[in-house]
């Protein structure tokens, strides 16, 4: 489950493989646990902590406070390549996604489907300005072992360069 | 002097040096390369990228059999990468792992020689700059200025008596620090063989080997094309990594900075992929989905240019 809903957390799901990870939210603590964590965790890396200060129960305050839209998914056709990478669809994802949780606890009896509410698109219009960092993953320290032999650079500093495939901010640390 | 200013003038002097050749700086990087290949020594380095910083002890020792070098991280825990001319082990007590990168052969790795130094005046602006003392050594500064956004530029503080690089600055366009080495001690000399020993036994532990054999991408269907001005390919392997996931490699090299393409099969991943864009000082890292597969473009190179490589990675199922 962890790993759906981390595919959740980036936009990477389908339409028609939300109902899952969706419903485990809606109804398991441990599932909401997880997804606070991981934005916690990505937000820490990114150095912004302000949507992981769980606001989802401010967001589903005021929520409650707006007339639900319930309809099919704004769009389930991914957005080409190029627009979709420049996007920070990790943090939209987290917007709309908190919105999701307060809307699932709220009405969990409707089944799945966000609600887009205009606080969401306005932090989504805003967070598009800059490309968002990613934490770095495990694998990804591979590639920087195996990248490292190959630069040149190492001729002028020896190995100090390797610092950085060991370095401990190169793992994003998962519970 | 703010910093804005300060880049200004970095990128003044840039253009005022392109117009005239500067032998004495290219003299000077002969002399660091010399230096790294020749020197024993042991030291501590502060490693700096964004707000972070981490102190480390390096301890080289050179021989006629190119030299064993032995890195250790002074804060939290003691991780360790021990480099011989055959192999790269990288201890990771955390995970109690060892991540073993194999070279099968020096051929093709794109060391930079004194012979090609020159060669760097393509993509840079080379001068030398200003004296300082660093860690107790008298040092000078030899700027390496880009001749366009993208890559970074460097600036080299480097020992006036051996060429040791004493402190090492990568920085951006706005002349911003990107990522920086800084040695606040080092001792140049004869150094024990004991002192490179591992502290790690790492008997039971997990080793991970990476092997390399030499591949041909475009063969397999991949259309992968620098198209980045002043990088060229220098290599194109194949790599097991942990799990034996096969996976290919391509590296461009602009004679100083490097950025590598890896190719991966989504199937038989253990970790949900990442999408996008995240950084480790210099080195941008760009992933993105191709036909089932993962490309990560790894660079030391702005996030744009290491996206402008990834975007480019074509695919097309071989006839």
């Amino acid at each position: 489950m962890n790993s759906k809903i981390s595919a959740l957390m980036d936009g990477e799901l389908e339409a028609r493989e939300l109902h899952e990870p969706l419903s485990a939210l809606g109804a398991d603590s441990d599932a909401r646990e997880t997804w606070r964590t991981y934005h916690l965790i990505s937000d820490a890396l990114r150095g912004g902590a302000l949507l992981s200060t769980d606001c989802a129960p401010r967001v589903a305050q005021r929520l409650a406070q707006e007339p639900a839209l319930v309809g099919p998914l704004p769009s389930t056709v991914r957005p080409p390549d190029r627009a979709r990478w420049f996007v920070p669809s990790a943090l939209a994802a987290s917007v709309a996604a908190a919105a999701l949780v307060g809307w699932v606890a709220l009405a969990p009896q409707q089944g799945a489907g966000p609600a887009t509410a205009p606080i969401a698109q306005a932090l989504q219009a805003e967070g598009a300005k800059e490309p968002a960092r990613l934490p770095l993953t495990s694998a990804a320290r591979d590639y920087l072992i195996a990248h490292q032999a190959f630069s040149p650079r190492n001729s002028l500093q020896g190995m100090a360069p390797y610092v950085r495939t060991v370095s401990d901010q190169a793992v994003a640390r998962k519970p | 002097m703010s910093r804005a200013a300060g880049a200004l003038l970095l990128w003044a002097a840039a253009g005022m040096a392109q117009a005239q050749a500067a032998p004495e700086a290219l003299d000077w990087l002969r002399k660091i390369y010399q230096a790294t290949e020749k020197l024993s020594y042991t030291g501590t380095f502060v490693y700096q990228q964004g707000e972070r910083t981490e102190t480390s002890r390096i301890t080289r020792r050179a021989d006629a059999s190119g030299g064993i070098e032995r890195l250790e991280v002074l804060d939290g825990l003691p991780r360790e990468v021990v480099r011989t001319r055959d192999e790269i082990r990288c201890y990771l007590p955390d995970s109690q792992t060892v991540k073993v990168d194999r070279r099968r052969d020096q051929r093709g790795f794109p060391a930079l020689l004194p012979s090609q130094v020159a060669g760097l005046t393509e993509n840079y602006t080379i001068t030398v700059g200003e004296t300082a003392r660093i860690a107790g050594f008298d040092c000078r500064a030899i700027v390496l200025a880009p001749k366009d956004e993208l890559r970074y530029g460097y600036q080299l503080w480097a020992d006036a008596q051996s060429g040791m690089l004493l402190k090492a600055r990568a920085f951006n366009r706005a002349g911003e620090t990107v990522e920086q080495f800084t040695f606040t001690q080092l001792e140049i000399g004869n150094v024990a063989r004991e002192r490179l020993r591992p502290r790690h036994a790492a008997r039971s532990w997990r080793v991970e080997q990476s092997a390399i054999a030499p591949a041909n991408l475009a063969e397999a269907g991949w259309n992968v094309v620098a198209d980045l001005p002043g990088f060229h390919k220098v290599v194109e392997i194949r790599r097991l990594l942990r799990d034996a996931r096969p996976v290919g490699q391509v590296v461009y090299s602009d004679g100083l900075a490097a950025v590598s393409v890896f190719i991966e099969p989504i199937a038989g991943r253990t970790e949900p992929a990442r999408i996008g864009l995240a950084t480790m000082g210099a080195v941008n890292v760009y992933t993105r989905e191709v036909a089932d597969h993962l490309v990560t473009v790894v660079g030391e190179a702005p996030a744009a240019s290491v996206q402008r490589i990834g975007n480019r990675v074509e695919f097309r199922r071989p006839q």
